[in-house]
């Protein structure tokens, strides 16, 4: 079908001018399409852009079908499908497949993978269930411990994005590279037995008891690398028999043959997939984000167990840094409370900071402290740590933050809202959307529009168009009028799909529409279309152009809700005014392009300093703000201190060569005193900057 | 700056690993030799940062490719490290003799080498 091929939209022919110009302008209205991002397991690559799958660059040919059923697994990683699952989200109404149907195109699928040299299959069979995609070897706990150590020996920073990934991808790669070379391990082995087997009938010539000799050596060398430390062990003692081969008495010898049946049964248990790192099985059941708490307080961690099923997530306590390395190991928290408040020590609890921020990907953490403690949060924040709370707080307040800070992690859902009369074209939706990973919230009343799209901030909008008392293009209307959501795609569903109708949707300002009856997939490729393309429009809306961090319109946006949040859980909030010293005069003396590249950079440094719990804008010409949640002014002064330096060192230069340097100026102050709002901080802080 | 890397071994599984892990973990710049000739070749021509030097290779030993290298003035600076399944202490000796710049054993753990290479050069932690 053409728009799954990438087409935007279609129009039957024959068809009426006026229908086109609108459905032109309503693409032109979406701006510069971007790539949405790639799906990935492993070596396999889709891209759903173009439907296209590829693996190692491969192009793999697909039926509609098994593209649609890889695309559901990889965008849904940890569910399970069963049978009926899948039936409702890949054959559309009309057509009636049995289980047997499914199970050939999964068949299929996996046959077409395997010959295009997927490693493993990407399909699991969950007996008696369904299936699901299996998970990556990133689970595992031994590539974990592996990585983390690797990280700190080889002393690389993991942080770099393409790093992380190709460290992730190395396990597999590892195992390729061990594919290819089994053959070869094969023939030397083979070998062996042989010069063995001639050995004990004395017949061994010179030249076969070097090549043996050699063999042996070659396996030593080269097992341990994929793990068989054993075998490595092995050959190499077979080595060392060999050189002396004439002069074995049969004791020896009969040890040589010990150890060279010993080297086939490593060979085969390599080959099993034994020695190559096994996934541990994940809990199946329970996909809620789990919470770890590290405390001595064991009051406190049954609190928050007991409470942490209301905020969506579900709990697990030990009492220390060590106990605790070992439960993370075993599975691995989405998130991490470090209570710091009654410990004595506390290097240990700053090194598994440092060791959570610096996996792949970083594992949150929160830090509990006392109340007039002394705990450096400068430092809590450069080794990782996204957020200090101070006692006395709640357990409540506790989890109000940390599903904050959760919040800002994980990577947000889309949100679509459906407003349709129809209860039952409601919960098909719903049913439909909810498993690729969109939030979905249903409306069947009209009348209760605005409020509604005012409490879930929809991504993307479906609208019937025929509804009692106020039709689905009115809403649109309605929409397309309030400059806040003129931006917000809107899709129609429509049972009538002659030119009158589809000219007045597009008329008012509709993006795309869906005949009745709704057609899964169909349905799902536009919304996904969309939602990217809105994605893409919204960044640009958001984010400064030129140095990357936030506008004023977003930045106030994020100040305002951690000033909330700081005024509800009574923690400090430190607001401070940044601004270029003197960027008129540089732009004149030195040329406007070198004082972008001052902005650049400052951008640059803004970004690299704070983190998602902190807010960035900027507000004007050279004039930043930085808001920092939970620091005092000191606090802030002191993080602000090194940024200033690290700019003022840095030697800018200028299109007639001249190298010149500035000066970032800085005023800071500190909610509540200094103001108890942000234009009230703003005002004192550009204050302290006059 | 991206160091850059020379590994020459007749082994097409060892190349491949520590090409593998000293591109995904190290970030470096890799480049192969199957042979002490190719080796010798390449050396001279891309200058790399550092040799990763097989032993036991045939026709041309690790030890004769060495003192190949140490005889060109082009790539005599070159740091080496030679790969080796032996580690006796004689032969550690005798290698050391040689002026190399460690030896690292073999099979060597995948993830660990570019650990073991940073630390043997004194590349600092950054």
């Amino acid at each position: 079908m053409g728009l799954d091929a990438g087409a935007d939209d279609y129009v039957a022919k024959p068809f009426n001018l006026q229908e086109l110009l609108a459905r032109i302008r309503a693409l032109l209205r979406r701006g510069k399409p971007s790539l949405p991002p790639l799906l990935e397991w492993r070596s396999l690559k889709l891209d759903p852009s173009i439907c296209e799958v590829t693996c190692n660059d491969q192009l793999v040919r697909l039926t509609p079908k098994e593209y649609a059923l890889l695309e559901l697994l990889l965008r849904n990683p940890h569910r399970i499908f069963n049978t009926s699952a899948l039936i409702d989200q890949i054959w559309s109404f009309e057509e009636l497949p049995t289980e047997d149907t499914i199970r050939s195109h999964v068949k299929g699928l996996r046959q077409k993978l395997k010959a295009a040299g997927v490693s493993d299959d990407p399909i699991e069979t969950v007996y008696g269930i369904g299936y699901r995609l299996r998970a990556k070897r990133d689970n595992s706990q031994g590539t974990k411990a592996r990585r983390s150590k690797t990280s700190k020996q080889s002393g690389m920073e993991t942080g770099t994005e393409t790093r992380v990934e190709t460290v992730e991808s190395q396990a597999d790669e590892l195992l390729k590279i061990w594919e290819q070379i089994k053959e070869t391990v094969e023939q030397r082995v083979v070998l062996l037995e042989q010069s063995v087997g001639s050995l004990h009938q004395d017949q061994l010539s010179e030249e076969l008891r070097q090549q043996a000799e050699q063999e042996a050596h070659r396996l030593a060398g080269s097992l341990g690398m994929f793990g068989a430390d054993e075998g490595s062990r092995v050959a190499q003692e077979i080595e060392l028999l060999f050189e002396v081969a004439s002069s074995l008495n049969l004791k020896q010898k009969q040890h040589l043959t010990q150890l060279v049946v010993q080297l086939r049964q490593e060979l085969q248990s390599m080959d099993q997939g034994q020695l190559l790192e096994t996934p541990i099985p994940e809990e199946l059941n329970d996909q809620r984000p789990c919470l770890l708490v590290v405390s001595l307080n064991s009051l406190l961690a049954e609190q928050i167990a007991a409470e942490a099923p209301r905020w969506g997530m579900r709990s697990q306590s030990t009492a220390n840094p060590v106990t605790a390395r070992a439960q993370i190991s075993k599975q691995r928290p989405e998130i991490v409370l470090l209570d710091i408040a009654a410990a004595n020590a506390l290097e240990n609890y700053w090194m598994l900071l440092a060791e959570l921020s610096a996996d792949t990907p970083p594992v949150p953490v929160v830090v509990l402290t006392e109340q007039e403690s002394l705990i450096d949060r400068v430092k809590v924040v450069r080794l990782g740590g996204r957020g200090v709370l101070r006692q006395p707080v709640t357990p409540t307040q506790i989890l109000e933050s940390v599903n904050q800070v959760l919040q800002h992690t994980q990577p947000t859902q889309a949100m679509v809202m459906v407003v349709d009369d129809d209860q039952q074209v409601l919960t098909a939706l719903q049913r439909l959307l909810i498993p690729w990973g969109l939030h979905v919230s249903v409306l069947d009343d009209p009348l209760r529009f605005l409020d509604t799209l005012e409490a879930t901030h929809p991504d993307l909008l479906i609208l019937d168009v025929e509804m009692p008392e106020i039709n689905g293009i009115e809403l649109c209307q309605v929409v397309r009028n309030d400059p806040r959501w003129s931006g917000l795609p809107i899709l129609f569903l429509t049972a009538h799909s002659d030119a009158r109708t589809m000219h007045r949707v597009f008329a008012v300002g509709a993006d795309d529409y869906v005949c009745k009856p709704i057609v899964g997939p169909e349905l799902v490729t536009r919304i996904f279309n969309r939602l990217e393309r809105s994605r893409l429009l919204k960044s640009m809306a958001e984010v400064d152009a030129l140095t990357g961090v936030a506008n004023r319109h977003h930045s106030t946006h994020d100040l305002t809700e951690f000033l909330l949040w700081c005024r509800h859980c009574h923690q400090p909030f430190c607001f401070a005014l940044l601004e270029v010293a003197s960027l008129k005069q540089i732009n004149q003396q030195y040329g406007h392009a070198a004082g972008d590249a001052v902005l650049a950079r400052l951008g640059e440094l803004l970004r690299q300093t704070f983190r998602s719990e902190d807010a960035i804008g900027r507000w004007g010409g050279g004039e930043f703000v930085v808001g920092m949640a939970g620091m005092s002014k000191a606090e802030g002064i002191q993080r602000l201190a090194v940024l200033q330096n690290t700019l003022h060192q840095f030697e800018f230069k200028a299109e007639n060569g001249l190298l010149f340097q500035v000066t970032l100026q800085a005023g800071v102050v500190e909610y509540p005193q200094d103001g108890a709002d942000l234009q009230a901080l703003y005002c004192a802080a550009s204050t302290v900057l006059r | 700056m991206t160091k850059h890397i020379l590994i020459i071994d007749d082994e097409f599984d060892i190349r491949a690993v520590a090409q593998l892990t000293l591109k995904a973990v190290g970030g470096w710049d890799v480049s192969l030799a199957a042979s002490g000739a190719e080796g010798l070749t390449k050396a001279a021509a891309e200058q790399p940062d550092v040799i990763l030097l097989d032993v036991m290779m045939p026709d041309m030993d690790g030890i004769e490719t060495f003192r190949a290298l140490q005889a060109n003035s082009s790539t005599q600076a070159i740091p080496v490290i030679l790969m080796t399944a032996k580690v006796q202490a004689a032969e550690q000796r005798q290698f050391a003799e040689l002026g190399i710049a460690g030896v690292i054993a073999k099979p060597f753990k995948a993830m660990k080498l570019p650990g073991q290479i940073a630390k043997t050069l004194g590349w600092d932690e950054s």
